[in-house]
């Protein structure tokens, strides 16, 4: 029987592999703008302009160029990969009209689909154009593969039981404008994902471990990047050996580890603290304003504007100034997300967060349980609208007695329970953090948010995983 | 901007042993309660074998524009079709496109349609999203085949006091939504949610009615897709192999399982003449008498086995069974709607979180099963009456004996 490389990789569910296997194209030089700023802004500016003289007087034009490119090496070579999608969003408040043609011919035919032939465009302010944006430095295929290349050598005590080890680099340039009346709006965020995969072989299945970094800005921000610690954890979850006997399943007191708390925190806004999710009666029954569904200690709060945050962003997908938004109080309901993000700047609007964070406490990590499991690596949170039944998926849960880890490891956990009850119990948050950075895929559109959360003590039912991972 | 006759000019300059171009030129458009959206937009798909002494390389690339130079977006398939290098294979021969019905009249106009599907019911919230698309393929062994399809799909909320039940439709026509029945349905489950108990835990004999079977798509029936990808097969790692029972005593049952793709039926939701790779759609059965009779051949995985591409899992038929929907002896759960349902793609082990069940005309709401789906879809009694249902044809309600409700 023979395999080739993308069948390894896919086996391993090694979720870079479709860009790892995109190596060795030549390599080209720094990739300058395809469009002028100054263009594109006079043509949503006509645009809307023609759409007054139609009578849409609530009319606002969104366009985006967005450039992506992904760089990896792993144990066969290096390469690099690019991709550019442009896209724009006529709306007059109650159509939209969406097109992929960045251009004056594109835009046009979008008015004309919306308003028929318009002869002269009404006389419109937009108030001051916004003041040009620094012009950043391209990087060539080259120096993305010198980064990488440096990302991936940088731990030296790689064990013989590591089977299989990558780096990717993956950057998401956008250049986004917004213009209606009374406001022209123009940013340009970049994205930055930069992870190490690690697989080793425990008995007779493989463990794959990754760690990522994410963030909006430099590709060389050392604040944000992977940390020499993380590459420990990686190749340390690789080779974690585990303990054979079952589960002890019941209810036990749990230190959630941050990536679980950021998984459980992202479900339960996207379930249940957004405006369609409050048409369910239910949901607004159990999310009525007011109403405590967490521990006090538990502020919740979905901030596009915090530094650096890799679902951040200066102006909504609807052309409006970004704010903060806090959901949970001492664990009180206090807001709800309104719809104000679209998949890829271009699809149609939802409510979802950006980045989200939760306050911090003030007991140390290691100190925050005596006696049950630490839940680490989360791999999946469901959460039911109609009945709060949380079930959430972790790699491993780790045993503590007296205060200090008894050894023993048990894979393939479940938390089970309702969330309000959970949630409620959570009677510590650590004093350190953690931020994860995420880029789903939405009908093949790129949906970036961010979370920075403390692990948190809690309890609950634990039970070996019934949900296949 | 470019042309797939440039593009494809690029690919054999570099020495493309053989390559696909789909372009789908898509008109979508949107409608909920307060905004209608409309898109045009073109996505491409490339699929680029490459020669090479070690043996033939394969590149999928999946673009939604075609901005830059062709030389830069043959040359990253080029590289991708090296970089995923396996044993030698050609491509097979073209075969005629499969014959199918995709366009319906009255989705020509994506805008009209959606206007005319939006659920007008008290309590409902509803986005519809209706397509029509022009798909053209071209091979580079000349050959080019243009067809038009439409689908629409609509979201529904429905809500009575205190309670909400999701449901999605999706078809290739307009009355093929049954949308009215469906709210119904929905209608008449919240009443009985608003009376639901907790659940019993302990053995029973469960009754899977449409909805719950059917949950998410193809529901519990999509344990048989994986089984049959050929790849995985090839690899070892299916339930079982061609030409054997899926399960021991599966082709003994009092009525054994059939079920087979059908990539042609007319307006089914995964019918199309051709694959993504240009290879042509066939019918071919997945399990025939409980037995493992066929399975998913991309022109890889037919070539390696010397046999014709099918262009994979389509539409799922199963063949309707002689059961009249009344369950007897012991005790009998109907589940009616699930919260969730998650399947092991290589086992077949299934989680069911339980959303609304019937014990006795009691209702419930909670509880999970975890089920060993293979095994008990090979002996299920399957009713006599059926239905469609988008990429669905079969029975409307099984019985599986055997189970466990766990609390």
């Amino acid at each position: 029987m023979t395999w080739n490389r993308r069948e390894v990789l896919a086996s391993l569910g090694v979720g870079a592999a479709h860009v790892l296997l995109g190596c060795s194209a030549p390599a080209r030089g720094p990739v300058h703008p395809q469009v002028d700023a100054g263009e594109v802004r006079t043509w949503l500016r006509d645009a809307v302009s023609r759409l007054h003289a139609a009578g849409f007087t609530h009319a606002r034009a969104l366009a985006v160029t967005r450039h992506r490119t992904s760089a990896a090496l792993d144990v066969l070579g290096a390469g690099i990969t690019h991709a550019r999608t442009d896209g724009v969003v006529l709306s007059t408040g109650t159509a939209e009209q969406v097109t992929t043609d960045l251009s004056r011919a594109g835009i046009e035919a979008a008015v004309r689909a919306l308003a028929g032939s318009v002869r002269a465009p009404a006389s419109v302010d937009f108030g001051r154009a916004p003041a040009p944006l620094p012009v950043t430095k391209e990087l060539a295929d080259y120096e993305l593969l010198d980064r990488v290349t440096h990302l991936a050598t940088r731990d030296t005590d790689l064990s013989s039981r590591i089977v299989y080890s990558a780096a990717l680099l993956d950057l998401d340039d956008m250049h986004l404008w917004a213009v209606a009346a009374g406001s022209d709006l123009e940013q340009r965020i970049t994205r930055v994902k930069k992870s190490i995969t690690r697989v080793a072989w425990n008995g007779t299945r493989p463990i794959v471990s990754e760690v990522a970094r994410a963030w909006a800005g430099s590709i060389d921000d050392k604040d944000h990047d992977l940390t020499d610690a993380d590459l420990v954890t990686a190749r340390e979850h690789a080779l974690a050996l585990m303990t054979p006997t079952a589960f002890p399943d019941g209810d036990h007191s749990v230190a959630l580890d941050p990536s679980i708390v950021a998984q459980l925190m992202e479900t339960a806004v996207r379930t249940l603290l957004t405006a369609p999710a409050a048409l369910r009666p239910e949901v607004a029954r159990r999310m009525a304003i007011g109403r405590r569904i967490a521990a006090p200690l538990v502020t919740l709060v979905d901030d596009p504007l915090a530094p650096g945050a890799y679902g951040g962003f200066a102006f909504d997908d609807r052309g409006e100034r970004a704010e903060a938004i806090k959901l949970l109080d001492g664990g009180q309901v206090v807001g709800v997300l309104p719809p104000r993000r679209r998949p890829g700047h271009i699809g149609p609007l939802a409510a979802a967060p950006s980045h989200l964070s939760v306050t911090a406490g003030t007991v140390a990590a290691g100190a925050l349980l005596d006696k049950g499991f630490e839940l680490e690596s989360g791999l999946s949170a469901f959460i039911d609208p109609s009945s709060d039944r949380v079930v959430i998926s972790a790699a491993r849960a780790r045993e503590r007695l007296g205060g200090k880890r008894t050894g023993r490891l048990y894979a393939d956990i479940e938390l089970v329970g309702e969330l309000t009850p959970l949630l409620s119990a959570v009677t510590a948050a650590s004093k350190e953090t953690d931020t994860f950075g995420t880029r789903d895929d939405v009908d093949h559109l790129p949906f970036f948010h961010s979370v920075t959360v403390p692990a948190l003590r809690t309890r609950g039912t634990l039970r070996a995983r019934r949900r296949p991972a | 901007m470019i042309d797939a006759r440039s593009l494809a000019r690029a690919l054999v300059r570099r020495g493309a042993s053989a390559w696909t171009i789909v372009e789908r030129d898509q008109h979508i458009a949107r409608l909920d309660a307060d905004l209608t959206r409309s898109e045009q937009r073109t996505r491409w798909y490339l699929t680029v074998d490459v020669d090479m002494p070690a043996g033939r390389g394969t590149a999928h690339l999946r673009l939604d524009m075609l901005a830059g130079s062709v030389d830069a977006i043959a040359d990253q398939a080029i590289s991708l079709a090296h970089a995923g290098m396996g044993p030698a294979w050609s491509s097979p021969p073209p075969a005629a496109p499969a014959r199918v019905d995709l366009d319906d009249g009255s989705l020509r106009d994506p805008v009209a349609a959606v206007k005319r599907a939006l659920p007008a019911h008290a309590g409902v919230f509803a986005t519809v999203t209706a397509m029509r698309e022009l798909v053209s393929v071209t091979t580079h062994a000349g050959f080019h085949t243009t067809w038009p399809a439409t689908l629409i799909r609509v979201d529904a909320l429905v809500t009575s006091a205190g309670r909400s039940l999701a449901i999605t439709r999706a078809s290739r026509t307009l009355d093929g939504l049954a949308m009215d029945a469906a709210i119904d349905d929905a209608q008449k489950d919240l009443a009985l949610l608003a009376t639901a108990r907790a659940p019993v835990a302990g053995p029973c004999t469960l009754v899977l009615h449409t909805e719950a079977m059917l949950h998410g798509g193809l529901g519990v029936w999509q344990a048989f897709v994986p089984q049959a990808d050929a790849a995985t097969e090839r690899q070892g790692l299916t339930r079982y192999r061609e030409h054997a029972p899926i399960v021991e005593g599966a082709d003994t049952a009092a009525e054994p399982l059939t079920l087979e793709s059908d990539g042609a039926l007319p307006y089914g939701l995964e019918s199309a003449p051709l694959g993504e790779e240009g290879e042509a759609v066939r019918r071919f059965p997945l399990v025939e008498r409980g037995l493992a009779a066929g399975l998913a051949l991309s022109p890889r995985e037919a070539a390696l086995r010397d046999r014709e591409p099918n262009g994979g899992v389509r539409n799922l038929v199963v063949a309707p069974g002689t059961w009249n929907g009344t369950a007897t002896g012991g005790r009998v759960i109907e589940i009616r709607r699930l919260r969730s349902l998650v399947i092991d793609r290589y086992t077949g082990t299934a989680s069911l979180e339980i959303a609304l069940g019937l014990e006795r005309d009691v209702p419930f709401t909670g509880g999970s099963l975890r089920i060993d789906l293979i095994a008990a879809l090979a002996t299920a009694r399957r009713s006599a009456t059926k239905l469609t249902r988008g990429n669905y044809e079969g029975p409307t309600t099984i019985w599986i004996d055997h189970s466990d409700l766990l609390a």
